[in-house]
């Protein structure tokens, strides 16, 4: 189906010339194309027609299935053809040629396409000719793209061509459709008199009174025939490439034997036959019985026959075809080609896209925060069977020899030496000794694995770059990878029986660049946004607690001996002046992490930063009671208890990450190795658990908890009466059993969060559930609530628990309670024991977070897959734009500042954090004498600077980082302002006392001095150069992983209500799917109108009403029939009150309008009347055409007045008025944006929906853009996941940039890429491939699956670059005469 | 000589203002006679129990070497005459802020120091800052008078 179009080009000489070897030849395309019968014979070796497999001597038969023309069947044959042996011959193709042409089943929709659109009795297209031109020259201009040139033959062929009269042979045409496996043309539906003749003519006849048949089959002789016939430039018109009548099959080529191969079994008793061969058996015993046929005079079993191997052949192509007559289905099912190549199992994902590989382990994980985090321990079982192929040179000669003396069994040993002549030594069998002494520079030892090696480790579910990273070998004893517990993190590993893979790169190439590129230390942030992943955790985070608390202190002994722990006696210390130095000396613990952080003089890192932990009392800075700030200076502790915030993951300001941006990655990583060994050793000697007395409640904590209870129970009690009696207060949009749930979920969850607020007081410090939570290593306020005091409400599907019986959730409690016991809401603690009906509760709840995550995990995994496939080709290039393989632009600045996500320091994906620099500027250049500058100074000093930048670095910086910087020296300027003021200096100084101190103390406070801003903004500008993103940079598949990763750990929370109760959108997976499948209906479209008039209420209400739909039913008083003696009639009376009470603007008038546009009546209508009796009486008078119809038309009539809307939005479902803030705006329920921004009151310029394809068609692309950016950002937001914005911004532009918005699903891919291996690689793989070889596609292998599918090396990251080399001598100039005597 | 940088005699007026938190370390609140400072300070109450009401001396100086040469950081051994022998209580520690409060003629400076976590905050007349500078290093002596 294909060949392979190698770029080759050699002249023929007769002496052949010097041609130096440019190494293996590179695929450059691949052609696809249809294989004729005659091609298919001229390629082949042999003819295939015998059946059987192997004759009694177990030889393969001559031109049976397995002649050994066709390469050796088995281990012991050779191959007829190249005389090679199993492992050698590639194997060769046969022939099989059928007695009757057949369909090939992959091009049957093809073939009737073709049909459809050519005349059947003259072959031509079904075109005027004027029109064909036209489409000719449209099919031929050179600019049209692959897919713009399909969708044009669709076109042709499905709208253009009519089934009707040939406009050159004047044949009216039937309409052509599948019917089985057979092609059937109807010209039953024609009247040319043609039926009528034949009918007529057969009617003579006796013996037939059936009717006439006018339909015929098309079978493959038939079309060979008309397809034979058919011109080229039709062909051209139906974006065939070949001559169609290669779409019908006359010859099967028979495939080698190597892809098919056949096994003895049962000792060698029978073969086991491949099922393309067991197929190819079948054809040829059909095909035989057909030629039999044929030869036959009588020839009427010939057509059964013919449609079994139809059948056969259909079957060998894709055994999963439909359409087989129910007879014919084999109970056996074979596997045909398509079943080869399609699914996850299937050639292109299971054995193209990833391959099994060589040098592998896996076993059970655990941890070791002895390592480092760049480390990884091996077991030695593990490194003795990995190996590295290092190569013999002088400075290893002796270590090699060593481990060629040792062995395969002996550990620092080597299993092979591979010699210069290519040949390979097994060290288990041959004399080691003397393989050792003959060691010879240039041999390659295989040696066993050893500390320093560089192997790649990885846990499974791969979902983002850093599931796969590369780490140091550390040969080590026992049976399990270990490794630091700070790398747990981006492998998203625990370790209750986790497993994970170990490759080991076999050259140097291979290692430096996964050192490089993949390192833990070179992968320490997440390039999702810029947060530090690898980072401490549980135990770090628990220890470092509770040594920094403020009451920890220790004597110099065990000072000096907690600074041991720190490394392993290798580093310099130097012992800080104790805090207390009399009565006696006593280090605090906060001293201990200024010694980790910088342990010597020497060592020049001076950290400043600061950090809100989590028991920040939100005031008073370092001050706080609770010590929760945290305040580094010059890498002295000076405030607060370190915790998760400071020392874990998923921050950007603490310790970790600030060491990282202002030193370097190493820095940080060995700082973390520091405070691993430190934390592990003091926690072990301290001890952390918990027991049954960690969760027994005191006395106080009881009493609380039964109060808080008792309170929630009497407020809930309060509403149902409320609820009983009628009188609740409603919420906006919610009817009365709306708002009683919903206040009384609010008065539940209530309970739980103040029970869990009073544990968190009332316990005492030394608990540890507490301190774990406190300091964010594991639990939440609500986990500790739930053990001690209380549950609390189980919800299931977002709500308390359904009713499984009778208006009540189960039989214990009375029908129809509302009762927080009986809806779910468990009283008791864990501690305390659930009663029945709460344990019943507890499961229901328990039950649905199982099957969530069970569910959630195939949706995201393929939104994943989606993801990845649709972005994995786009990559930075040298000029910043970002492109896809084939050199499409999709954004020409990368995320509009070319600023690389994972490098970014401030909140929200800002390059800079400005006012850490600051601090940290501020207390790395002391003031000393220096004088401070003047506001006006410092901006001309600032600006000065900018523009110098400029005009050196090649890009300069963002207007909006400009922007950041003078707004952020504004504010300091302020401050510096606002203290000169406060001191009484600024202008009017008022000769004090001593002026001189003032200064320096408002220096001291807030001033800065010229040096210091000098180094402020050199920091600013060479930092943000810095953080440019990379060419080379696979900047699509990090953004996909980024969208992708988040998904799977979204929780349960699939609801969200939007400002008001009861206005839920989707949120969660679900609503990702939609906004990246481009889903046409959304599940909660809401549109968002900001009213013109926002502050008022009243004004609110009445564009409220004009967008909510309102139906005749609901303003009407009465709608009549009122019968006469003399007519029949329908009154309708308006409640004009209540019109008016609500604001509309409805009069009768405005009704008949209505009415008369109501589809349902409009066709009635012709026969009545509308007459405005008054403002608000409508009388409608039906026709008196039929009088025993009137009763049954007036009452239809009257049962479908009550629906007509008379005002409003017909697709809107609801509108309520929403306060934010202090403004009003409206939330529109329903679609239809256009009509709400034309609403008078609604400001149209602001008004916003979620439903993307909406906004794209009322709006435009430009808004699509932003708004899936927007939508994603929110979703994302709403489950407490920041992704950079620039992340986003690239999906939504790649689904955009075509013009319209593309969904990431099998149809949008197909109009964003061209390459037919890609998208066969992703789904419908047989489509594409057949379609392909009918088009004749070209797929140049530029993308990454093509390259990956073919084995090239990408063009992406180190891809991008070549060497380009001039291999041409240079000319040789010689200056002056030549030589007399050479 | 040794220059102090500050001296005066305080009266503890409460003890832990926010509610105990720590075992071993009180946060008192003390007011200076002489200067009319207001003091907040963490004290390891282990080792140096206070009472309300109770008053003591409170010297802030660069060293504790008597001549006033500046401190090394190091430990010296031996017993060497020190301005800690006349006090009961002395920590070390760092100078990290300054900030104004207030303006006009209530303006007022706090001065803020950190003795390895152990928390100062001194707020007073603005003239009484003009010793100290940022990031310096500080010895807080307490005696009971």
């Amino acid at each position: 189906m294909c060949d392979m179009a190698v770029a080759q080009d050699q002249l023929q000489f007769t002496k052949e010339p010097f041609i130096e070897d440019v190494g293996p030849h590179r695929i450059k395309s691949i052609q696809f194309s249809t294989f004729s019968g005659s091609e298919i014979r001229k390629s082949a070796e042999v003819q295939v027609w015998k059946s059987g497999y192997y004759d009694s001597t177990r030889k393969p038969i001559e031109n049976a299935l397995l002649d050994p023309h066709m390469g050796p069947a088995n281990k012991g044959g050779t191959c007829a053809t190249c005389h090679g042996n199993f492992t050698t011959c590639p194997g060769h193709f046969g022939y099989l040629n059928l007695a009757l042409p057949v369909f090939n089943v992959g091009y049957t929709n093809l073939i009737v396409d073709i049909l459809k659109s050519i005349c059947k009795s003259c072959a031509r297209i079904l075109l005027r000719e004027n029109d064909r031109v036209e489409f000719l020259k449209k099919m031929r201009n050179p600019k049209l793209e692959v897919l713009q040139k399909s969708a044009l033959a669709k076109d042709i062929a499905t709208k253009k061509c009519k089934p009707t009269a040939c406009s050159r042979c004047r044949y009216v045409n039937g309409m052509v459709k599948k019917v089985g496996m057979s092609i059937m043309h109807d010209r039953s539906k024609i009247v040319d008199g043609t039926s009528e003749e034949c009918s007529s003519a057969i009617s003579h006849k006796k013996e037939s009174k059936a009717s006439v048949n006018n339909v015929h089959v098309l079978n493959p002789v038939r079309v060979l025939a008309l397809f034979k016939r058919m011109v080229d430039e039709d062909c051209e018109l139906l974006y065939l490439n070949e001559r169609p009548e290669k779409l019908i099959m006359t010859d099967i080529a028979v495939p080698p034997i190597p892809i098919r191969p056949s096994v003895f079994t049962d000792g060698g008793a029978r073969s086991n036959e491949n099922d393309i061969t067991a197929r190819l058996s079948t054809i040829i015993r059909a095909n035989a019985i057909l030629r039999q046929e044929l030869e036959n005079p009588d020839k009427s079993k010939c057509l059964a026959d013919w449609e079994l191997l139809q059948v056969e052949v259909a079957q060998y192509i894709n055994s999963d075809v439909r359409g087989i007559p129910f007879n014919m289905q084999s109970s056996t099912p074979y596997r045909g080609f398509v079943q080869r190549l399609k699914g996850k199992q299937g050639r292109f994902r299971g054995n193209l896209s990833g391959k099994r590989v060589e040098y592998t382990g896996r076993t059970v994980i655990s941890p070791d925060p002895n390592l480092k985090i760049t480390e990884v321990a091996i077991p030695i079982l593990m490194a003795q069977v990995l190996t590295y192929p290092e190569r013999v040179s002088h400075h290893n000669i002796e270590k090699l020899k060593q481990c060629v003396r040792n062995g395969p069994q002996k550990y620092p040993g080597a299993n092979f030496i591979r010699y210069p002549d290519g040949s390979l030594r097994h060290l288990r069998y041959s004399s080691r000794k003397r393989a050792a002494d003959e060691l010879k520079y240039g041999y390659i030892v295989e040696r066993h694995l050893e500390d320093g090696d560089v192997v790649l480790f990885n846990r499974q579910p791969s979902l983002h770059r850093m599931s796969i990273m590369s780490h140091r070998a550390r040969v080590m004893p026992w049976r399990t990878l270990r490794f630091n517990e700070s790398v747990c993190n981006p492998y998203n590993a625990d370790f209750d029986g986790d497993e994970m893979n170990l490759h080991v790169p076999q050259t140097q190439e291979a290692r430096t660049e996964a050192l490089m590129l993949m390192g833990v230390e070179n992968n320490l942030c997440t390039p999702k946004n810029g947060e530090i992943l690898v980072a401490s955790t549980q135990d770090f985070l628990t220890s470092s607690f509770l040594i920094t608390r403020k009451d920890t202190f220790y004597d110099r002994a065990a000072f000096s001996l907690l600074c041991s722990y720190m490394g392993d006696g290798m580093d310099h210390i130097d012992l800080p002046t104790p805090t207390i130095i009399k009565p006696i000396e006593l280090w605090t613990g906060k001293q201990l992490f200024s010694v980790l952080v910088r342990p010597n003089a020497q060592m020049r890192v001076f950290l400043n930063f600061t950090v809100l932990e989590k028991n920040y009392s939100k005031s008073s800075e370092t001050m706080c009671p609770n010590d929760g700030f945290v305040y580094f200076r010059n890498s002295e502790l000076l405030s607060g208890q370190l915790g998760k915030a400071t020392l874990g993951n998923g921050n950007k300001d603490g310790l970790f990450s600030v060491l990282l941006r202002d030193y370097n990655t190493h820095a940080a990583a060995t700082c973390m190795n520091r405070l691993a060994k430190l934390s592990a050793r003091w926690i072990g000697n301290h001890g952390f658990s918990i027991g049954i007395d960690d969760v027994q409640p005191g006395y106080l904590l009881n009493k609380q908890k039964k109060a808080r209870i008792d309170e929630g129970y009497d407020a809930c009690d309060e509403l149902i009466q409320s609820f009983n009696k009628g009188n609740l207060k409603l919420q906006p949009g919610c009817d009365a059993a709306q708002t009683l749930e919903a206040e009384i979920t609010g008065v539940l969850n209530k309970i739980r969060e103040t029970t869990a607020k009073v544990c968190m007081e009332e316990l005492h410090w030394r608990n540890s559930p507490l301190i774990m939570s406190q300091c964010g290593s594991k639990g939440s306020p609500i986990n500790i609530s739930q053990m001690i005091a209380c549950v609390g409400q189980q919800s299931v599907g977002g709500r308390r628990a359904p009713n499984g019986f009778i208006d009540r959730s189960l039989p214990h409690f009375p029908r129809k309670s509302k009762m927080p016991a009986a809806k779910g809401f468990v009283a008791n603690s864990f501690y305390t024991g659930l009663t029945a009906t709460e344990f019943f509760f507890h499961t229901m709840g328990g039950r649905e977070g199982l099957v969530d995550t069970a569910v959630k995990t195939a949706d995201t995994g393929y939104m994943s897959r989606r993801l990845i496939k649709a972005l994995e080709d786009l990559s930075i290039h040298y000029d910043d734009t970002v492109r896809s393989a084939s050199g499409g632009v999709v954004q020409f600045l990368y995320g509009d500042d070319g600023m690389d996500p994972a490098k970014m320091e401030g909140k929200s994906g800002v390059p800079l954090n400005l006012e850490r620099l600051y601090l940290k500027v501020k207390a790395t250049c002391p003031a000393r004498a220096q004088a401070s500058l003047s506001p006006s100074e410092v901006f001309k000093i600032v600006e000065e600077k900018l523009a110098r930048h400029d005009a050196a670095s090649a890009g300069g910086c963002s207007d909006a980082f400009k922007k950041s910087l003078l707004d952020f020296m504004c504010t300091k300027m302020k401050a510096f302002r606002h203290t000169k003021s406060a001191l009484q200096l600024d202008e009017e100084y008022i000769g004090n006392a001593n002026p001189n101190i003032l200064v320096k103390v408002a220096a001291n406070i807030s001033g800065i001095t010229s040096q210091q801003l000098q180094v402020f903004l050199d920091i600013c500008t060479s930092r943000y150069d810095s953080k440019r993103i990379e060419a080379g940079m696979a900047i699509g598949a990090v953004g996909a992983q980024s969208i992708g990763e988040p998904g799977t750990q979204m929780t349960l929370k699939t609801f969200h209500f939007a400002g008001v109760a009861s206005m839920n959108v989707t949120l969660g997976v679900p609503r990702i799917k939609e906004i990246i499948n481009g889903a046409k209906k959304i599940s909660t479209p809401i549109i968002t109108a900001i009213l013109e008039c926002h502050s008022d209420v009243k004004s609110a209400r009445i564009v409220k009403g004009c967008v909510e739909k309102t139906t005749l039913g609901e303003v009407a008083k009465s709608m009549k029939i009122v019968m006469t003696s003399r007519q029949a009639s329908i009154v309708i009376t308006l409640d004009m009150e209540g019109i008016h009470a609500l604001h509309l603007k409805i009069s009768a008038y405005s009704v008949k309008q209505s009415i008369l546009q109501h589809s349902k009546i409009k066709s009635m209508m012709k026969h009545h009347s509308i007459e405005v009796l008054d403002d608000r009486k409508l009388r409608i008078l039906p026709s008196d055409s039929d009088k025993r119809k009137l009763q049954f038309e007036l009452h239809t009539l009257r049962a479908t007045l009550p629906n007509v809307i008379v005002k409003g939005i017909p697709t809107v479902e609801r509108a309520v008025i929403n306060k934010e803030g202090k403004k009003y705006n409206l939330l529109v329920e329903g679609t239809d944006m256009r009509a709400v921004m034309g609403t008078p009151g609604v400001d149209g310029c602001q008004t916003k929906s979620n439903n993307i394809i909406e906004v794209k068609e009322t709006l435009g692309i430009e808004a699509a853009r932003k708004c899936i950016i927007s939508e994603i950002q929110y979703t994302m937001a709403s489950h407490g996941m920041s992704i950079d914005i620039r992340h986003m911004m690239l999906l939504a532009d790649l689904m955009t940039y075509k013009g319209e918005v593309l969904g990431i699903t099998r149809f949008g891919i197909q109009k964003m890429k061209e390459s037919v291996l890609m998208l066969a690689s992703f789904e419908k793989t047989a489509d594409h491939l057949f379609n392909a070889s009918f088009n004749g596609r070209d797929d140049k292998i530029e993308g990454v699956s093509e390259c990956i599918i073919m084995g090239i090396p990408m063009q992406i990251g180190t891809g991008i670059l070549k060497v380009k080399q001039s291999v041409k001598q240079e000319l040789k100039l010689n200056y002056g005469l030549d030589p007399i005597i050479s | 000589m040794v220059e102090l940088l500050f001296e005066d005699i305080f009266t503890l007026i409460r003890i832990d203002p926010d509610g105990k938190k720590f075992d071993k370390v009180s946060r008192i609140e003390a007011q200076s006679e002489q200067f009319d400072m207001y003091m907040q300070l963490d004290v390891n109450s282990e080792i140096y129990p206070l009472q309300v009401g109770e008053k003591f001396a409170m010297v802030l100086a660069p060293t504790l070497n008597l001549d006033g040469t500046p401190d090394t950081g190091f430990y010296t051994q031996g017993q060497r005459k020190s301005l800690a022998d006349k006090f009961e209580y002395v920590m070390h520690g760092k100078l990290y802020k300054l900030s104004e409060e207030g303006s006009g003629i209530n303006v007022k400076v706090e001065i803020y120091a950190s003795f390895g976590g152990l928390l100062m905050m001194l707020k007073g007349d603005p003239s009484n800052a003009a010793k100290f500078e940022l990031d310096q290093r500080l010895f807080l002596l307490m005696r009971k008078v």
